[in-house]
């Protein structure tokens, strides 16, 4: 997207003043998104952005500015201008630049820009007619289809360069499903690093009726307990809790800052020898998965949690040379506005040994949380909470009513000692995770797991049933 | 460097992007249409143990356009102002009218439809020149001063996670088909801090932040004192017996549970049977004291506008009064839906988004009772300091409502112990009912719009801990 030469001027003009590290990240890309609302398509729009982001180091601190322009004038410019914020002087000098290499390779059939616009819309009409055919309850269907098409090139001043072409396509539907007064909500979503061929693998009909039928459930749902109880975690979006709850205090910022539970803890027990966690952004065409991460590192599998066993934090450039770990290859950031910095890409509990209907019958009075709205950890103490979208009482090893209105409330490290069994149910879930202002696609995964006590803050007291 | 220099006013630049797209446009077969430019000039500062951690800054520009044709809408935007990237730009906004639903009510806003019909708000308020004096480094060491003065309030603060600071000049200008073309300009400011305390084995973390037009508004100290406050009290809290009890919400906490409601009284939520307040105007829902306001117009209000996101005046809009519904919030586009008039709530996040119905300044009015007399009344109860996953907490469709909280248990206006890891349950309806009373210690937040509440005093509220 830059010539050779325009690139390493303007990294060489980043480190001319006593910078330690140069970069230049470019990306240009093109949004659309299609929104139904109410029974019509009601949105409709596109955007393209082009632009670059510059940054420097010395020392500690970084140095960042962005411009919405190739403009080779503005860049240079752009990069003056931000050099001069230092004032010392730097012998060092690209000279040459690499191309980096990258074991992720993915083959997009049906990239959105060859989509009609019919088509788009013609899904959405599927999401809405399926969901209101499921039942006479659904009340309202709201459904978001959008997509991206991106080349992103980052160079810096060790003398590496790396190019990608990136798509993601992403399918939501949120019904509304009332009975008399009683009003309860669905949410399913599909998404996938890649094109429209996304549609030949996952029916968005059966994405309609997997909304409404958490909706129609839902209206009936009683009070949610109260209390420390035994609960189970459906698999896929049941992985947000280790996301939230553990992974984000494994995102190395967070421990070099000490604001994480889990600094100091690397080749300590921290849960039990069943539970094994992976963070890995090369698995093909997943919602986390990349060919580089925003600098340029080639994507990777990192172990986390290997038997109970805390093995590795996950690093963008900045804190591998700091804490002098290994460079993870997760410095994500949103946009060429965005400073890099350490994020999950597709995170997930691997799979154990159990049946997971099983894990269910060996519970004699909890809870099911199959679905979640999602949560919020604080890192530096652990403490999480996680919104149950759907959920079920489960009474004698099987499961009763629905449940609204429940949240767990936790700690990470507390948790992470108290997963008693893992399923075999391994599956995985797409979402959007946001830190530090900055929003980017992450997958979370699981098989069904039982935690011997959380507590649940519902409504309904235990006792008084 | 750049941010030091003194900054122009992007008036001239902004509003002539508008004709020549304007001018772009008349090319081609739309019934109506409407420019969206903005510009935004921003400086963000974050300090780690006395040093720069990240300096950034960015200049940067870009435009929306909506079509209408046949009554359908479409739109598109671009950060490219390139002739060809317009082209470009104005051709898919015209595609994608073509795909979206017709609907009677898709035309510009006419004067007709305004509630209010005249400016009131200057933008001489919202803008104000004392931010252009402050040089980068000056904005350094306000966010090291303000990680000393949080760091020096107590032993007991171990780290200080995060401070930043941050400002921007932005400025808008729209012009539509209909002949509305104006523009104004304001700045922001903001710095925040998040301090961990630790004592044995117990960590907390606590933040706070303060906001205004220019770093002449914000006081450092307080910043400091709250911030170090929050994280410092509930230093070895713990869980409770779950129990219905009577809870003080702080200022900040119930700002948050204000948001909750703010997402409901849009017209768009009601009129898509997604809000519990649908089919509720008039009946009572609050205690006869409480009012609550929606006021582009606070001279103060980070929110403040002349007018909104497609150019109808915004005004002050008495949303709850006396305790009873009186209106939702509108745009044109819902305003016609149910027959009345728009109230200047058409909200633009940037160019890179069409309008949406959203609050601008809202906020509970305060009342004469001061935070002690609300600790008083409180008697027994938990005084709440800050809650976590008000996001995933919350069911605007069946209203449920149940987020993590962390405070103080209180007895006879003392601390008995600090609490932690405890859930409040409710829902968005009983919330509203159970405030027996509001404290005059109104304080605004940045949060999705500009909300503003005093600390509250409620009863009989569920919460889950042991």
């Amino acid at each position: 997207m830059l010539d050779n030469g325009l690139t390493k001027k303007i990294l060489n003009i980043l480190l001319k003043n006593g910078a330690d590290f140069s970069e230049i990240f470019v990306q240009k890309r093109v949004f659309n998104n299609l929104r139904l609302d109410d029974g019509k398509i009601e949105k409709s729009s596109s955007g393209y952005e082009v632009g670059c982001g510059l940054r420097l180091w010395i020392g500690d601190s970084t140095f960042y500015a962005f411009v919405d322009s190739l403009e080779k004038e503005k860049l240079i410019n752009a990069a003056k201008v931000l050099s001069s914020a230092l004032n010392g002087s730097s012998s060092l000098k690209v000279l040459n630049l690499n191309e980096s290499e990258s074991s992720y390779a993915s083959n997009i059939k049906k990239p959105p820009s060859g989509i009609y616009p019919g088509k788009k819309k013609e899904i959405l009409e599927i999401i809405d007619k399926n969901s209101r055919n499921y039942s006479s309850k659904i009340i309202q269907v709201t459904s978001v289809l959008s997509d991206v098409e991106e080349d992103i090139f980052i160079a810096n001043s060790y003398g590496s360069y790396s190019s990608e072409k990136m798509v993601r396509t992403f399918l939501a539907v949120n019904v509304v499903a009332r009975r008399g007064n009683n009003a309860a909500s669905g949410y399913k979503s599909i998404a996938r690093t890649g094109g429209y061929e996304m549609f030949d693998l996952k029916d968005p009909a059966i994405l309609a009726k997997d909304a409404s039928g958490i909706a129609v459930n839902m209206i009936d749902a009683i009070n949610a307990p109260t209390g420390e109880i035994p609960v189970v975690i459906g698999p896929a979006f049941g992985g947000v809790i280790f996301h939230e709850a553990c992974g984000h205090g494994l995102e190395a910022d967070a421990v070099m800052k000490d604001a994480s539970v889990f600094k100091g803890m690397i080749g300590k027990k921290i849960a039990g020898e069943e539970v094994s966690a992976v963070d890995d952004s090369t698995i093909k065409y997943h919602w986390g998965s990349y060919k580089f991460d925003g600098e340029g590192f080639p994507s990777r599998k990192t172990v986390l949690i290997k038997d109970g066993v805390l093995e590795n934090y996950l690093y963008d450039l900045r804190t591998s040379k700091k804490m002098k770990g290994k460079q993870t290859g997760n410095g994500r950031r949103q946009s060429f506005r965005h400073v890099p910095i350490p994020r999950m890409s597709n995170t997930y509990i691997e799979s154990g040994k159990e049946d997971p209907e099983s894990i269910i019958k060996s519970v004699s009075k909890g809870i099911y949380a199959k679905e979640f709205a999602g949560g919020q950890v604080d890192p530096a103490t652990g403490d999480f909470v996680f919104g149950i979208s759907e959920g079920y009482m489960i009474e004698n090893g099987k499961l009763g009513s629905p449940i609204k209105g429940a949240t767990l409330i936790g700690n990470g490290m507390e948790i992470l000692k108290k997963i008693e069994a893992v399923g075999n149910n391994l599956d995985f879930a797409p979402g959007f995770c946001g830190k530090s202002g900055q929003s980017v696609s992450n997958e979370v995964g699981q098989p069904t797991i039982k935690v011997s006590k959380i507590t649940v803050g519902g409504i309904k007291d235990r006792d008084a049933e | 460097m750049q941010n030091n220099r003194r900054y122009k006013s992007r008036e001239k630049q902004l509003l002539n992007i508008c004709k020549s797209t304007a001018g772009k446009i008349k090319k081609y077969d739309v019934d109506e249409f409407e420019v969206f430019t903005a510009s935004s000039v921003d400086n963000e500062i974050e300090i780690f143990k006395s040093k720069i951690e990240t300096l950034s800054f960015s200049d940067s520009i870009g435009v929306g356009i909506r079509i209408f044709k046949d009554k359908s809408v479409g739109y598109a935007y671009t950060t490219v102002l390139e002739d060809s990237s317009m082209e470009d730009c104005i051709e898919r906004a015209v595609s994608n009218s073509k795909i979206t639903g017709r609907e009677k009510y898709n035309y510009l806003p006419v004067e007709e439809e305004y509630t209010y019909k005249k400016k009131l708000i200057s933008d001489k308020l919202l803008f104000r020149e004392s931010l252009l004096n402050y040089r980068i480094e000056d904005k350094v060491s306000i966010a090291k001063k303000l990680e000393d003065l949080t760091r020096s309030r107590d032993k007991r603060i171990s780290d200080i996670e995060n401070v930043s600071y941050q400002d921007s000049i932005y400025e808008t200008a729209i012009l539509n088909s209909e002949g509305f073309c104006d523009n104004y300009k304001k700045t922001t400011c903001m710095i925040y801090v998040n301090a961990i305390s630790r004592e044995g084995n117990n960590t907390s973390t606590g933040d706070y932040f303060g906001c205004g037009r220019s770093p002449d508004d914000i006081d450092l100290d307080r910043v400091a004192d709250k911030a170090a406050e929050r994280s410092v009290s509930i230093l070895g809290g713990e869980k409770i017996k779950s129990d219905r009890v009577s809870l003080l919400l702080g200022s900040s906490v119930s700002a948050q549970f204000l948001s909750v409601i703010a997402d409901g009284i849009t017209a768009d939520s009601v009129q898509k049977k997604k809000s519990v307040f649908g089919g509720k105007i008039g009946e009572r829902i609050f205690s006869a004291d409480i009012n609550i306001f929606d006021d582009g117009t606070l001279p103060e209000g980070l929110s403040s506008r002349p007018f909104d996101g497609e150019g109808v005046v915004k005004g002050r809009t008495g949303v709850f009064e006396k305790g009873c519904l009186k209106t939702y919030l509108y745009d044109t586009f819902t305003a016609r839906k149910d027959k009345t008039l728009s109230t200047g709530n058409a909200v633009r996040a940037s160019y890179r988004s069409t309008p949406e119905v959203g609050i601008s300044n809202f906020y509970i009015e305060p009342s004469k009772y001061d935070f002690n007399e609300l600790l008083r009344d409180l008697n027994e109860g938990f005084y709440v300091i800050d809650i976590i996953g008000m996001h995933s907490g919350v069911n605007n469709i069946s209203g449920q409502i149940s987020v993590g909280a962390k405070g103080l248990w209180m007895k006879n206006g003392k601390t008995e112990i600090p609490v932690k890891e405890v859930t409040i349950a409710t829902d968005i309806l009983s919330f509203c009912k159970s405030i027996e009373k509001a404290g005059r210690d109104l304080e605004f937040f940045p949060l999705n719009g500009y909300i503003g509440s005093p600390s509250l005093l409620l009863r009989n509220v569920t919460i889950s801990g042991r």
